[in-house]
């Protein structure tokens, strides 16, 4: 399985954090798994402007040019994009938020009904399925991590795929690392 | 009443969220004696001013699109910024405001919980959260389309310049419709297509690339 995950840890000096990315990504690997960690802080990451040029300018294409290319020419390929971030208050860090606003021209402007809502057609045959990896805060309670998963499953209809888990960085990578290779 | 603006839209003075916080605030303005100050969360280069606009306020009321089912960017790194505030006395009240481009407030939802979980997590009271959707119509609507909802933000701003609260009524009615009719959801998907998207690739001559698919994995790489 190709498995790109998306570290959205904005704190260089949160290396336990890292940490554990690394070892779960060694853990993938080990289970003939690919992966691809991109991590967010250390990349060139512009703000999403709203302007649909993605949609109406170079469809597909976001109009500025910057890491985020890299990032979802890699997404779009994988079969599970892991968001991985610690919970900053209550929710993904602002960092996460900014390169997955720019995963827009992954999708396509046209509207669709998905079980009676509107929502946009897709761009492409296949889309990752989406999962989260969570660092809880010392705020951090079950109502915030209900929260963010649904927010992030909700997310998935409009990325085209489901919703797998949530996991915390208190799990047990092997148990974290079994749990996406049995998926 | 002095009332704090934060304009949370990447498209800042653009912005459809601008164009409804305007027909608030003028109804806002309609009592003698308030005030406002509005803070565009895009210029991030003054997130220090925000955080102290926001320490001195009584009232405070963000205001946003929904990006990809949630606040935009900006926004959580204004939310970030607050983290040192969590429960100091003295804090303000605050509301939101939330407008999506899909038509129905079943999108928006999600965000409202988390807002309502932010309040309580900053120790600010709760004054709800206004979801409205197609909020795109704002800039891409006919004018005439539009009279109606400006002016039932007119009338939520001049209420809560009365109150310091949102009016209920005022905010369910904006919330509608909660579900789409089949017919309807065919009418509003031809009428985007044809006049707004189509005649943007149109123009853009872009038209016929409008199914690419740029990072298929037969494209070639960069």
């Amino acid at each position: 399985m190709k498995i790109t995950i998306l570290n959205g840890n904005p704190d260089a000096s949160n290396v336990v954090f890292d940490d554990y990315l690394k070892k779960l990504s060694d853990a993938l690997l080990s289970d003939r798994n690919e992966t691809t960690i991109f991590t967010l802080r250390d990349m060139d990451l512009k703000y999403c402007r709203g302007c649909f040029g993605c949609w109406v300018k170079t469809p597909g294409e976001c109009v500025v040019k910057d890491d985020t290319r890299k990032i979802r020419r890699q997404y779009i390929n994988s079969d599970l994009a892991l968001f991985a971030s610690p919970v900053v208050m209550g929710f993904t860090s602002a960092l996460l938020k900014r390169a997955h606003e720019r995963f827009i021209p992954l999708i396509h402007p046209y509207f669709e009904l998905v079980d009676g809502e509107m929502h946009h057609l897709s761009r492409y045959d296949k889309y990752p399925l989406m999962a989260l990896l969570l660092e809880k805060g010392k705020d951090t309670d079950e109502e915030d991590m209900e929260i963010i998963s649904d927010i992030y499953r909700r997310d998935a209809i409009n990325f085209k795929t489901s919703f797998c888990f949530t996991r915390v960085t208190s799990d047990p990578i092997e148990e974290v690392a079994n749990e996406i290779s049995g998926l | 009443m002095k009332l704090a603006v934060f304009n949370g839209s990447p498209r800042r003075e653009s912005s459809n969220t601008r164009v409804l916080m305007e027909h608030f605030l003028n109804g806002f303005m309609a009592t003698e004696e308030n005030t406002y100050e509005i803070a565009y969360l895009k210029d991030v280069k003054d997130r220090d001013t925000f955080v102290s606009l926001f320490q001195d306020a009584e009232h405070v009321i963000l205001a946003s699109p929904l990006y990809v089912d949630a606040m935009p960017a900006v926004v959580k790194d204004f939310i970030e910024s607050l983290e040192p505030l969590c429960q100091r006395e003295g804090n303000p009240d605050i509301g939101f405001v939330v407008q999506s481009g899909f038509p129905e407030p079943e999108h928006s939802r999600y965000l409202e919980r988390y807002y309502e979980k932010l309040a309580k997590r900053l120790g600010c009271r709760y004054k709800g959260t206004v979801i409205r959707g197609a909020g795109e119509n704002v800039r891409a609507g006919p004018g005439l389309m539009n009279r109606g909802l400006y002016k039932s933000f007119y009338k939520l701003g001049e209420a809560f310049g009365k109150t310091g609260e949102f009016d209920r009524k005022i905010v369910a009615s904006l919330a509608k419709p909660e579900r789409l009719s089949r017919l309807k959801f065919r009418i509003i998907s031809i009428v985007s297509n044809l006049m707004y998207w189509n005649r943007m690739l149109k123009k853009n001559n872009a038209y016929d690339k409008r199914f690419d698919r740029p990072y298929a994995a037969e494209a070639k790489t960069d």
